[in-house]
């Protein structure tokens, strides 16, 4: 069963490596809840029956384990003021720097709309959005309108 | 900057990838960030306070003491402990539901219930320390002030502890209020 576990989280690494970025700023914490998020769907593995995508659970777990966590408060940085910064259509050495822009726009949102937009993201449909959150479809909808909304205004 | 761009960023970013044999030792308790940290303070509480019970009766003059003083003493001590290991394995597990919302909402149960009786065992077992040391003495006005100070301390450190769980409690609260459905 490890071997099997191991393999799929090797295969579905990248998923946990962006929850992070999203939900923690500095590298540490990312790696602190790397690791967390890793023991957790460990520990939910054996309870994971197949019955959705692998993806989907993964995300679920990630997600799940990033909102739940404590976390002493921090003195919190306002970014506004050095957005903004402006995104460009991908090109190879710019799409780190993308990657990057778009991690700090994103962290700027708070923990519900972040678990949203990262599965819109990722191109899951609606229905498996809202399965995932625990919502309606036609709720995904509107909540995925205002964080666009939101986004817009950050970005310009 | 469109949604496709957007996602085209977020699908395309670049990860610093993990052996299966660095993700394996995540899976281990003893390489955890947190929760080693909290098991060794619970094994550390836990056998300080079983210690305290083996030798208090005779290094602190127990059978001097009435067996009221002695009984709450040691019930305080042991719903204290308990209350220890039942916490530690509420936090480990946080994952319950099949989906993130039914899943918060029952963690936010678990950290509210927690709570309450972790501040009920500290309550017992303040008083109870308080009870078993003034249980046979004669108060004078210095030993008050010493027994005020003592409660004083006490207070403020359930005050302190009350914080930190108000303050999870709050966020986790707000994290359930954001998947709440929006007005259309």
């Amino acid at each position: 069963m490890e071997a099997e576990f191991l393999k799929i989280i090797h295969d579905h690494q990248k998923i946990i490596f962006k929850i992070c970025r999203i939900y923690r700023d500095s590298k540490e914490d990312q790696e602190d809840l790397f690791q967390e998020i890793v023991y957790q769907l460990w520990k939910s593995f054996p309870s994971f029956k197949g019955e959705s995508k692998i993806s989907s659970w993964v995300y679920r777990i990630s997600l799940n384990t990033a909102i739940a966590i404590y976390r002493k408060a921090k003195i919190e940085i306002n970014y506004f003021e050095e957005f903004p910064k402006k995104f460009h259509p991908s090109t190879e050495n710019e799409d780190t720097e993308n990657a990057d822009r778009l991690f700090e726009v994103l962290r700027k949102l708070n923990d519900g709309d972040k678990a949203l937009i990262s599965l819109y993201l990722e191109d899951f449909s609606y229905q498996e959005m809202a399965e995932i959150i625990g919502i309606s479809e036609s709720n995904v909808g509107v909540k995925l309108n205002r964080i666009k909304s939101k986004l817009k205004i950050i970005l310009n | 900057m469109e949604m496709e761009d957007l996602k085209s960023n977020w699908q395309n970013a670049t990860i610093v990838e993990k052996s299966e044999s660095e993700l394996q030792k995540m899976t281990r308790i003893k390489n955890h960030p947190t929760l080693k940290r909290i098991r060794t303070k619970l094994i550390i509480e836990t056998i300080s306070f079983l210690l305290f019970l083996v030798v208090y009766y005779d290094w602190f003059d127990g059978y001097k003491k009435p067996f009221y003083a002695n009984a709450f003493l040691v019930v305080s001590l042991l719903f204290f402990i308990a209350n220890d290991v039942v916490g530690y394995f509420s936090i480990e597990k946080r994952i319950e539901g099949s989906n993130l919302k039914t899943s918060l909402e029952k963690y936010l149960s678990k950290i509210r219930l927690l709570s309450t009786l972790s501040l009920m065992c500290t309550f017992l077992y303040s008083i109870s320390i308080l009870v078993f040391f003034t249980s046979v003495i004669h108060f004078t006005r210095e030993k008050s002030f010493i027994f005020a100070g003592i409660s004083i301390i006490f207070i403020q450190l359930m005050f302190w502890s009350q914080r930190i769980w108000t303050r999870w409690i709050k966020k986790l609260e707000q994290q359930v209020s954001d998947f709440k459905p929006d007005e259309i």
